[in-house]
């Protein structure tokens, strides 16, 4: 019997997981929908900026603003977006690997790499290594983020980068592809980029307060935050999204166990069962 | 008319025809009205206040609380980007006024001058929500 009641407590403790994996799962989903709903808010944002950046290059000469001077590369500062909690299936294993790699190419071509961790697992991992200087670690991050939780992070990388400590920024975070895709990604913010359409010249009789370079510094602080912006939300979207998966198959799992200890459960009582039967036809046929 | 959007990260805030809007710049605040000639100027945190009609009485001006931002007027269009925009009702006078305390309180005890900045920021950033908050409660009476 000592087997079945072992048996018996494995199943229960199995349940058990399998309920927390099933209510993290729930939660996940719910936290996913809601980051994505947040990512899709910022586009007109992005969309605006871009339109008036374009329009601007038209009359001014944007390549010779300090944000937008591309020049060989000695520095190179890394944000990187990673998650507080762990469970999340590779999620933190993607964006690490992805930093691992650009720091070992950076460093045969002479680079120096310093970062910028967004969550405690990334920071976790770049105070470890070696080559990494770690400048910086976010972890107070929330579920739902305010333009001001990420301002500190643009203004140390802009001020970084304006003072030529720095010569290039990219943030590697998770790219929300679909609700089953999503994929680690580089993205170059500083020095600033923009694509030069030939959009109808607007803006030549447009007036300039207090200066037409004023407003280009504001207008390129405002769509490196938007990138950075949506850069943490979608890393928040595939982060629960990948958490959400990583324990529905969890819960999967745990069926699975449950299943194969019930078999085991039931043969073994089974067993115990024809065993006693046995002994006592055995024992009434030693009577006769 | 002229067609007003508020634009934030969080998402479009505002949009719609009206009659008037004052915003805060760096030069100082700036009122549009219908037809204002092309302009882009650069925003700083304080009030917008909307007037919907010509008619209207300035105790029925909606008020927004924005961090600084990019203005553009083109085309009849005056649009606003800025990192947040929190309109008077969706501000709590109490929370507020407990943030600018609170605001006030790190900028006297930042040590260093990233702290400090950082503490000023957030003491303007409250002290505009507050005004806005107060502004709600004055239309109240």
């Amino acid at each position: 019997m000592a087997n079945t009641i072992t048996l018996k407590r494995r199943i229960g403790s199995v349940r058990n997981t399998r309920q927390i994996t099933k209510a993290m799962e729930l939660v996940a989903a719910s936290k996913m929908r809601k980051a994505q709903e947040y990512a899709l808010a910022g586009r007109t944002y992005r969309q605006f900026a871009y339109s008036l950046l374009t329009r601007l290059s038209a009359i001014t000469e944007v390549g010779e603003h300090p944000l937008f001077v591309s020049r060989p590369v000695k520095n190179r500062l890394y944000i990187v977006v990673t998650s507080n909690g762990t469970l999340a299936g590779a999620y933190n294993a993607n964006i690490i690997r992805l930093l691992t790699r650009r720091v070992l190419a950076d460093q045969k071509a002479g680079i120096k790499t310093k970062a910028i961790a967004v969550g405690k697992q990334g920071a976790k991992f770049a105070r470890r290594v070696e080559g990494i200087d770690l400048i910086a670690a976010y972890t107070e991050i929330p579920d739902h983020p305010e333009a001001n939780d990420i301002r500190s992070i643009l203004n140390t990388a802009i001020e970084l980068f304006r003072d030529v400590l720095i010569d290039d920024v990219s943030i590697l975070y998770t790219q929300f592809k679909s609700n089953l895709v999503q994929e680690a990604t580089s993205l170059s913010l500083l020095p600033a980029r923009f694509e030069n359409t030939e959009e109808e010249n607007s803006l030549n009789n447009t007036t300039f307060e207090p200066s037409i370079d004023v407003v280009l510094d504001n207008v390129a602080e405002r769509l490196l935050e938007v990138q950075v912006w949506q850069a943490l939300l979608e890393s928040l979207a595939s982060e629960h999204s990948m958490r959400m998966m990583a324990m529905k198959n969890a819960t999967d799992n745990a069926s699975d166990i449950i299943d194969d200890l019930t078999l085991a459960f039931n043969t073994a009582r089974q067993a115990a069962i024809t065993q006693e039967l046995a002994e006592i036809t055995g024992g009434a046929e030693a009577m006769k | 008319m002229i067609r007003f959007e508020l634009v934030s990260l969080g998402g479009v805030k505002f949009s719609d025809d009206v009659y008037e809007i004052l915003l805060p710049t760096l030069d100082g605040q700036i009122g549009v009205l219908p037809d204002h000639m092309p302009l882009i100027s650069a925003a700083t945190h304080g009030v917008v206040s909307v007037r919907h009609n010509a008619n209207d009485r300035d105790d029925m001006m909606d008020h927004f609380a924005i961090s600084g931002g990019v203005v553009e007027v083109v085309n009849n269009t005056l649009r606003v980007l800025v990192d947040e925009a929190d309109h008077a009702d969706e501000i709590s006078e109490a929370e507020a006024q407990k943030a600018f305390e609170l605001a006030h309180k790190m900028k006297a005890e930042a040590k260093d001058q990233v702290s400090l900045e950082h503490a000023q920021s957030l003491v303007d950033r409250s002290a505009v929500r507050l005004q806005v908050a107060g502004l709600k409660r004055r239309h109240r009476r």
